[in-house]
């Protein structure tokens, strides 16, 4: 489904350079939950944002459904990652002047004109309170990102990234700023969405524990995948793990 | 939509945005207030220039008068000229004439013992002709209005002058001359004094009426208190002596009159300089043999017609070089070039005041914008175009604009409103007068809000805001999501 070809990436400031990707090969399959893991500055979120056409590759190509989307317009980028892609990242990222049900429905304000989101505001309003009923959260439309706890930030999140019915889910150290209790909870959601909904996943994280939840793993060194294997022990609660 | 949303959410939530607001506002207020006052103050000294003008002038400088003659060689008196212009081609689009004698003169009179002599303008005139031309009757104190003027003194000014006349003798002795100030002059000898026997009681002249500026008959000081006291040196039926110069040999002449009325223009320099006495009266004294210096021409249409009218003037005095043509606005070209040429200066100035809030949206937009750079990450991870983050800055700049414009127009003619009231109020507070009346001669600071200003001082002021706005939304829109999500 998403391919990752020959990819290179390297960050220039002044005469430094430091080569983050380095001839990086990757296909993610359709329905999968992959995880990538790595120690820090091993390329693991470059990846990600190339993945996610948020940042184009020095050199490489990067398919979806066969399709080259690396060298897509702008417009055509904008478009894909609205719709296409969803993201979790592991600060949030919500926009703390809204509220969150506005926050939620952040992707559908901007992927809709004021006249055609009039229209459809109904329906949306509707997706994305069911969304936050999904996450357990509900009784939080209301509340600004301030009012919540990490984990409650995160679950919203998680639903924004929902809200378009995207086909793959990018999720960069999701549970990175989380206690193990609710890093566990949404490792469980992320599970029940790929698992449910048929949503291809591909997960960055350290926690080398939630991993065993993830079809898939592929560990990064120095920018290159050096390891690609299935998790061999079912996967269980980090919780009870940790208990 | 979410620009919108985040444009409305912006505003509600960044106090820096109170910040650009009040900047604005505080400009557009500025602007509307001066604005406002110099409009008014323009527009009533335009009024009063013109008040005491009529539409066209035609004057000569000649101290005898016109010198027009017929084809027979004949010296044309003030009717028959009138008559050569009415028959011309801008008779049809003339409603009025009247001729005038203006000289300048010294007028003399008595106050608290002491001789008073002041320069004046003396303008001889047939008040009822002059009321038609126009700029007169409207601003006397006692014959306010009235469609007939005239220099007839009042049962309450004979009194008033039998009243002098008895306090002299009393003072003086029977045998002692009437209560009158002598010239400055000891022997004109050109032209003899008109008879003025009252005191002898054989035949009682008649009495020549005179109107003086309001501010020659007078005085203002301020009193041990520092209150502005204003005390009436020439009441109604005092007399006054008026020296000017007349005959051939242009030597001194002067006569008696008694004043009647005052002339309140609230122009200072109308006020303390002009004198009005009868044309007949005037040409006797002068010696002009019934000539005049001046016609006063009111026309029918003065904005349609003073052009043409100009022309076929110009064309009745082809043979006397000395004649001037003018409007009023011709005679007070400079005044009036002088007063559009402050107010332009002024508005250039105040719409610094302006440019002064687009640079601090500019500084607060670009501190907005480094706050917002992971938002504006954010919002790019979620699809939202470049364009739509420019979008969103610009409409925010424009936001500003309009909100601190439409509180701006609010405050401004607010203040213009109750700016008598906010003028006391800010007098009493300080003690200072920020509008001197003795100064300016107007009750109250004039005010003119002119709607077409209004819209002109919003649209620069919105503009200005989305200008500055630019660079900032510009900023934003090149920000790479990715280094605006990398790090938290």
């Amino acid at each position: 489904m998403l391919k990752a070809e020959n990819l290179q990436k390297t960050y220039r400031r002044h005469a430094v350079q430091v080569q983050v990707l380095n001839d990086l090969n990757l296909e993610v399959r359709t329905g999968e939950f992959l995880s990538i893991v790595g120690a820090s500055g091993s390329g693991k979120s470059t990846l990600l944002h190339l993945l996610g056409t948020l940042d184009a590759p020095d050199r490489g190509r990067i398919f979806l459904d066969g399709k080259r989307i690396d060298d897509l317009p702008a417009r055509e980028r904008d478009w894909l990652r609205n719709r296409t892609f969803g993201y979790i990242f592991q600060f949030y990222h919500l926009l703390p002047e809204l509220n969150m049900l506005d926050n939620v429905l952040m992707p559908a304000y901007i992927g809709h004109s004021l006249l055609n989101w009039w229209q459809t505001r109904r329906q949306w309003r509707r997706r994305a309170e069911e969304l936050l009923k999904k996450v357990g959260l509900a009784h939080r439309i209301k509340h600004r990102p301030r009012e919540l706890s990490g984990g409650e930030m995160q679950r919203t999140a998680i639903a924004r990234a929902l809200l378009m019915n995207p086909r793959v889910l990018l999720a960069d150290e999701p549970t990175g700023n989380l206690d193990v209790e609710s890093g566990g909870e949404i490792v469980r959601i992320l599970r029940d969405v790929n698992r449910a909904e048929g949503v291809t996943i591909v997960m960055v994280t350290h926690n080398t524990e939630i991993v065993s939840a993830t079809d898939r793993v592929v560990r990064m060194v120095n920018g290159v995948v050096i390891d690609d294997t299935q998790p061999k022990q079912p996967w269980q609660q980090p919780r009870l793990a940790a208990v | 939509m979410y620009k919108l949303l985040l444009c409305v959410r912006y505003l509600q939530t960044r106090y820096l945005a109170f910040i650009c607001i009040v900047s604005v506002m505080l400009g557009v207020a500025t602007l509307i207030v001066v604005n406002a006052v110099m409009s008014g103050f323009s527009t009533k000294l335009k009024d009063r220039l013109h008040g005491v003008l009529s539409d066209v002038v035609i004057d000569t400088d000649r101290p005898d008068g016109f010198e027009v003659r017929d084809d027979k060689g004949n010296s044309l008196t003030p009717d028959q000229i009138i008559d050569r212009i009415m028959k011309s081609g801008a008779g049809p689009q003339i409603e009025a004439v009247t001729p005038t004698i203006e000289a300048f003169a010294i007028l003399q009179f008595r106050y608290r013992g002491t001789v008073i002599a002041k320069p004046v303008r003396l303008i001889g005139i047939d008040p009822e002709g002059r009321t038609q031309v126009g700029g007169f009757s409207e601003y006397l104190v006692r014959q306010k209005d009235a469609p007939r003027p005239s220099f007839e003194l009042t049962p309450d000014a004979l009194q008033r002058h039998a009243w002098n006349v008895e306090q002299f003798r009393r003072e003086n002795g029977p045998n002692v001359p009437a209560p009158k100030v002598q010239p400055l002059v000891a022997d004109p000898n050109a032209i003899p004094e008109p008879k003025m026997e009252i005191d002898r009681g054989i035949e009682q002249p008649k009495l020549h009426g005179v109107i003086v500026g309001y501010t020659i008959a007078h005085f203002r000081y301020k009193d041990e208190s520092g209150n502005l006291v204003e005390e009436a040196a020439l009441k109604e039926g005092d007399d006054v002596i008026i020296t000017t110069a007349g005959g051939q040999e242009l030597k001194p002449v002067w006569g008696s009159f008694y004043v009647t009325d005052y002339l309140k223009t609230e122009m200072s320099e109308y006020d303390q300089s002009f004198v009005y006495v009868p044309l007949e009266q005037l040409q006797r004294i002068r010696g002009m043999m019934g000539r005049a210096t001046a016609f006063q021409i009111k026309l029918k249409n003065y904005d349609r017609d003073k052009e043409s009218v100009g022309k076929e003037l110009r064309g009745v005095f082809k043979n006397s070089p000395e004649v001037r043509i003018a409007t009023w606005e011709e005679h007070q070209g400079p005044l009036l070039a002088a007063i559009d040429v402050e107010r332009g200066i002024l508005n250039l100035l105040l719409f610094m005041i302006v440019g002064v809030a687009g640079f601090s949206i500019l500084a607060i937009f670009t501190m907005i914008v480094s706050e917002k750079y992971r938002d504006i990450g954010i919002m790019k991870s979620l699809g939202a175009s470049s364009w739509g983050v420019m979008q969103i800055f610009l409409g925010y700049g424009l936001l500003l604009g309009t909100v601190g414009c439409a509180l701006g127009t609010g405050l401004g003619l607010w203040i213009t409103r109750n700016i008598n009231d906010i003028e006391k109020k800010l007098t009493a507070w300080t003690g200072t007068s920020l509008f001197p009346r003795d100064v300016y001669y107007f009750k109250e600071i004039p005010t003119n809000i002119d709607p077409a200003t209004v819209v002109l001082v919003n649209v620069g002021a919105v503009v200005i805001a989305a200008v500055f706005s630019l660079l900032p939304a510009w900023r934003a829109a090149r920000l790479q999501p990715v280094r605006a999500l990398r790090f938290e």
